[in-house]
């Protein structure tokens, strides 16, 4: 559950979002070297959060060099521009500021908090990893048992991330989303510099790039900043992604995870979905859908599985809507004592079947509508959290004009949509091509 | 969002308190007022008109979960998970739907010491928000659906915890730390200690503990003073004065590398280390920080981490930081590292530790270290909850409302043999105690543990 919880936050936090004249009112202008650049003027306090989002992420990496995104991102910390092996963090430490990084599927981010001051200084040394990126060996071989490490704490070593990861290999078959972002381990004991290199060459160029600012800053200078420092940077050709598709599946599968030690069980329904760059209008009533469902303890999915029919102690929903790609709906329960995995199924799958024949009531979208909107204007009471949903819509292929006008779009959604996406897409009897996958982390036997 | 993979968590998550703006001298780093209402409630507040949101952290000073009864461990928790489970007249699916359809978050917890809650609203929504925390916090139901139902939640959390190995050595931790005290305890209950408690043990409880006069309250955000005076006086004004329970006694950790090692099948074992700590209010606790942030406290530049991850890659991260308990205290180092390595990383933390005698903290990270504690506590202040959480803690560790002016100047006018000098007070290679979930190889005079103690 808690995994499930960290992942419905991010959700929440990432949906984009109200009203002012946009949610952000962020400005955006792009250098002639084809970097976009895009600013959210927040001035409660003189600091700033300065991210690059790179337009590539796990799914762009060769066959059999999985994890090879996530190993060059650790890898941009290992010696760039001027800065020695692990001088960069120290670098940002040492000007009070935080740094990180992160790889997604679609996408690869880094970013820096800082006092203002120190907002060009930052700038200066994140263009120069850009291009100028040269780890020495030793590094790279440490590194590389880093992130085995990495794998064992954050996947290895949790039975619900161990089925997560298996659960994506049989929803998205044929497709590169099949694989984990942190790679299968045998291909990560094998990355090599050389692999880390070509794939860097390849897709790090500022017009592959999304620069995203927020905090006490003025555009105009902002403007001039960027043309001064990430300006010289020279564009190259950035390959098309031609992924393969998933193709029409109509076996429902189940997937079950046993570990010796597991001592509370886990169900969880899957469904693959249109994203907002595929579908907008099915993507928004999916969002209301998702909401009206699993949406904390006065949502159907708890009132009715834990509350009501007590089969289960918890229950809920993530939507993973902002992916370059097609992302997936999961309807979650954690089945109550005594209570079988499969009637838990089966009780998630009567929510589903009770929306595609009977719809949602008009007042349950409005409610839905005002919760979601009120998302928005909590969304902006944050420094680093407006420039992550910002930088996350648009380089998944949103455009800045989507996150602005959000709260208005997500008003626009009726009863009659939230039905119909329903019955598109999380419709448990008609598969259309599009059939779930069940997954079971069952209590160990002898328990 | 899917970030399957992040550099680095433990910085970021050990940066969120305490850390300091850059002021000068004389400037106030954070314009906190107390506003004490008609009624002789007080709240520390800051007023912060940029977005439309109110967040209130409170908490009730010593009603935290070293009140359970040791066979009815659990019973602190459960409080704070059925206080906002139906009040007044709603049950609890109308309470929860009153909330949500406002977009109001209402939150109870406990740490061992205290009881704590959490409001977040819309400005729009003040009023009824605040209604509702009033109406949870005097008129709670305790309906038995609602206790069955989060007796059943907690029990599922603990079993699901089982699978955690971090979880499993901080249980461990505790149990071996304050062997024979309170804080010894599951803070979250035990499997049957939590199927005892009864809905009038809860009311007993909330009878009992929660009173005004144990109350402290952090206000932020887009709210006056004139118009908090009166509210507080709304929600906490009914509550009534309740004698406050006997605190537990004083206590010391002790270390005498004790190694603990539970054995579970994982590629990969968990670590953590407890050693003494040092007392918040110890007028050299600014010296204690700055070694903490150099040995283990900063992330990527910290000593553990340079010597752990950066030259060996043996660990994802290691990180130490500081345990505060009103009656003890603590510092702690967590790691993991595969099953074959736990030996050389349990000797490198040692060394880490012995060597800070031979290679002082040298000047320029007393600068380092001066320069983030005193300038990084814009970044984790850009919340109105996080502001709000921020008065709270002030106030949890009994600290004057200039604690962050004061700490300020502390950490601004430390010198380098004083920051020595604390090093070789604090640290204690020789008095570590020690606690592994895996299955370690190598691993030189360990005890195995079979039982988790206080667990079922």
């Amino acid at each position: 559950m808690r995994s499930f919880r960290l992942f419905l936050l991010f959700i929440i936090l990432c949906a984009p979002l109200q009203a002012r004249a946009g949610v952000f009112d962020a400005q955006s202008f792009t250098l002639q070297n084809g970097l976009q650049v895009v600013v959210i003027p927040n001035h409660r306090a003189p600091v700033a959060t300065h991210m690059v989002w790179y337009r590539v992420g796990a799914a762009d990496e060769a066959p059999g060099q999985s994890g090879v995104a996530h190993f060059l991102e650790h890898l941009m910390f290992k010696g760039s521009g001027d800065l020695a092996p692990g001088e960069f963090s120290r670098r940002v430490r040492a000007m009070a500021g935080q740094d990180n990084a992160f790889t997604s599927r679609d996408y690869t981010a880094y970013f820096q908090s800082i006092p203002v001051e120190h907002l060009q200084t930052v700038m200066r040394m994140e263009a120069q990893r850009m291009r100028g990126l040269y780890p020495p060996l030793k590094e790279v071989e440490s590194e590389r048992q880093v992130i085995l490490e990495e794998r064992m704490q954050r996947t290895e070593n949790d039975p619900q991330a161990r089925l997560a990861e298996e659960m994506d290999a049989a929803l998205f078959v044929n497709h590169p989303y099949a694989k984990p972002v942190i790679g299968w381990r045998q291909e990560m004991e094998q990355l090599t510099w050389p692999q880390a290199k070509a794939f860097y060459d390849i897709w790090y160029a500022p017009n592959n790039a999304i620069l995203v600012i927020s905090g006490a800053v003025d555009a105009a200078q902002v403007q001039q900043w960027a043309q001064e420092i990430y300006g010289p940077l020279k564009p190259e050709i950035i390959p098309a992604r031609n992924w393969p598709r998933v193709p029409a599946l109509e076996a429902r599968k189940t997937v079950t995870l046993r570990d010796d030690s597991n001592r509370q069980p886990m169900v969880q329904i899957a469904f693959r979905v249109p994203g907002f760059r595929q579908d907008k209008k099915a993507a928004l009533a999916l969002e209301v859908l998702a909401d009206i469902l699993g949406n904390g303890p006065s949502a159907r999915l708890y009132r009715h599985l834990v509350s009501e029919q007590k089969v289960a102690v918890d229950a809920g929903i993530s939507f993973r809507k902002e992916s370059w790609d097609e992302g997936d709906v999961t309807l979650y329960a954690a089945p109550a004592n005594l209570t079988p995995p499969e009637q838990v199924i089966t009780a998630l799958e009567m929510e589903l079947r009770a929306i595609i024949e009977q719809g949602v009531s008009t007042d349950e979208v409005a409610q839905s509508i005002k919760r979601l909107q009120a998302q928005a204007v909590y969304a902006r009471d944050s420094l680093a959290g407006p420039a992550m949903i910002v930088g996350q819509a648009l380089i998944t292929g949103a455009s800045l004009e989507d996150v602005e006008t959000w709260p208005q779009a997500i008003a626009a959604v009726t009863a009659d949509d939230v039905q119909a996406a329903a019955n598109a897409y999380l419709n448990p009897d008609h598969m259309r091509g599009r059939a779930p996958v069940v997954g079971l982390l069952p209590e160990a036997e002898g328990e | 969002m899917q970030i399957a993979a992040i550099r680095s968590f433990a910085f970021v998550l050990a940066s969120v308190l305490l850390m300091i703006a850059p002021a000068h001298a004389s400037e106030k780093i954070l314009d906190i007022k107390t506003v004490t209402s008609p009624g002789g409630i007080t709240a520390w507040l800051v007023e912060d008109h940029n977005v439309p949101v109110i967040a209130v952290e409170f908490g009730f000073r010593g009603a935290g979960t070293v009140n359970d009864p040791a066979d009815k461990q659990g019973l602190i928790r459960l409080l704070s998970n059925t206080l906002d489970e139906g009040a007044g007249a709603m049950d609890a699916q109308a309470f929860q739907k009153e909330l949500a359809d406002r977009a109001i978050s209402l939150s109870f917890g406990a740490s061992r010491d205290h009881f704590t809650g959490a409001l977040k609203t819309l400005r729009a929504e003040k009023d009824k928000a605040f209604e509702l925390l009033a109406l949870a916090l005097t008129q709670p139901r305790f309906d038995a659906e609602a206790v069955e139902r989060m007796r059943a939640a907690n029990i599922a959390r603990i079993r699901e915890s089982l699978s955690d190995p971090d979880w499993i050595a901080t249980r461990l931790l505790y149990a071996s730390a304050f062997s024979g005290h309170a804080y010894a305890r599951n803070s979250g209950g035990t499997l049957s200690g939590l199927a005892k408690i009864t809905p009038d043990d809860l009311r007993a409880a909330h009878k009992t503990l929660l009173g005004r006069h144990a109350l402290m309250i952090g206000v932020a955000g887009d709210i006056t003073a004139a118009e908090l005076a009166p509210l507080l006086d709304r929600v906490f004004g009914a509550m009534p004065v309740v004698t406050p329970p006997a605190a537990p006694a004083e206590t010391q950790i002790t270390g005498a590398q004790d190694i603990r090692v539970y054995d579970k099948m994982l590629p990969q074992s968990a670590i953590q280390v407890i050693q003494p700590g040092i007392k918040r209010a110890d007028p050299a606790y600014a010296a204690a920080e700055v070694v903490n942030f150099t040995l283990g406290g900063s992330g990527f530049g910290a000593r553990l981490m340079e010597s752990v991850r950066e030259k060996r890659g043996l660990s994802y991260g290691i990180s130490s930081g500081f345990l505060h308990l009103d009656k003890a205290d603590g510092l702690m180092i967590s790691t993991s590292t595969k099953n074959a390595n736990v030996a050389q990383v349990i000797d490198l933390i040692r060394q880490e530790l012995r060597d800070v005698s031979k290679n002082p903290i040298t000047a320029q990270e007393l600068k380092n270290a001066q320069t983030y504690l005193t300038g990084a506590l814009p970044l984790s202040l850009t919340s109105t909850n996080a502001i709000a959480g921020l008065l709270l803690s002030l106030q949890e560790d009994g600290l004057p409302i200039t604690a962050l002016e004061d700490r300020d100047a502390k950490l601004r006018a430390l010198s380098l043999q004083d920051v020595n000098a604390m090093a070789a007070r604090l640290l204690r290679p020789d008095d570590l105690r020690i606690v592994v979930v895996g299955q370690p190889r190598d691993l030189k005079n360990a005890t195995v543990v079979k039982d988790l103690p206080d667990v079922e």
